[in-house]
């Protein structure tokens, strides 16, 4: 009795599993047929490391040597405002990654502001460094602005 | 060979073209308005490395970097 109830269930198991590998077979020829939307084709026709990379190189080539030097050793760099004189580090990030710094070099503002639409992580951060290097006050109108708090001034980098 | 380059979702895309070549700098200046017309910012390294914004196309710039207006996050 329970040898014939389990071979109908391993029976039942066994056609299942065929046609959750016929729908599957189906669903694969159909997604071969679809072409890709075009935004994908043309927007990211790289990969997401390979487009970050791209980033990275082409900041890696505006930043001064010092600035280049600090990146490579601590994931952020920082550059001096044209109008006020002032430091800011640019940490690695597309947000949220742009900290004035006190004159003891610790962060006490942050400033949020970027390049309109998705860019990489690298072009974000040239960005802000040629904002900052140019047009210092410019930058600032647009961005975001919140105090760093006390407790977290000395925790490094982001704060 | 000059270079224009564009920040765009790959990464970014360069447009090179022969500064010496009358039409091919024409192309470039079109670009170069298009892009500033659509809210870009132009750039180029001076001799020494520091960044200059450049609100006019410059002929004899070897690289142009281009990157789309600053908003606020």
């Amino acid at each position: 009795m329970s040898g014939q109830l389990l071979r109908k269930a391993n029976e039942r198991l066994r056609l299942f599993l065929s046609e959750c590998g016929r729908r599957a077979r189906v669903l694969q020829r159909q997604s071969n047929r679809t072409d890709p939307p075009p935004r994908f084709v043309q927007d990211f026709r790289y990969g997401y490391w390979e487009r970050e990379a791209r980033g990275l190189e082409l900041l890696k080539e505006w930043l001064s040597p010092e600035q280049f030097a600090q990146y490579d050793a601590k994931s952020y760099f920082e550059v001096t405002g044209c109008h006020s004189g002032k430091r800011y580090r640019i940490s690695h990030g597309t947000s949220m990654n742009v900290h004035e710094l006190d004159g003891a070099g610790f962060p006490c503002v942050s400033w949020c502001f970027m390049p309109k639409g998705y860019l990489v992580a690298g072009d974000v951060m040239l960005a802000q460094k040629i904002a900052l290097e140019t047009d210092e006050h410019g930058a600032l109108a647009v961005a975001n602005k919140w105090s760093v708090p006390t407790s977290r001034r000395n925790m490094h980098p982001q704060y | 060979m000059a270079t224009q380059i564009v920040m765009d979702r790959t990464g970014d895309t360069r447009h090179n073209f022969d500064a010496k070549n009358a039409d091919a700098l024409l192309r470039a200046e079109e670009r170069f308005r298009e892009l500033t017309g659509a809210g870009y910012i132009a750039a180029v390294r001076t001799s020494s490395g520091e960044p200059v914004v450049k609100r006019a196309f410059d002929p004899n710039a070897e690289e142009t970097l281009f990157f789309p207006r600053l908003v606020g996050g």
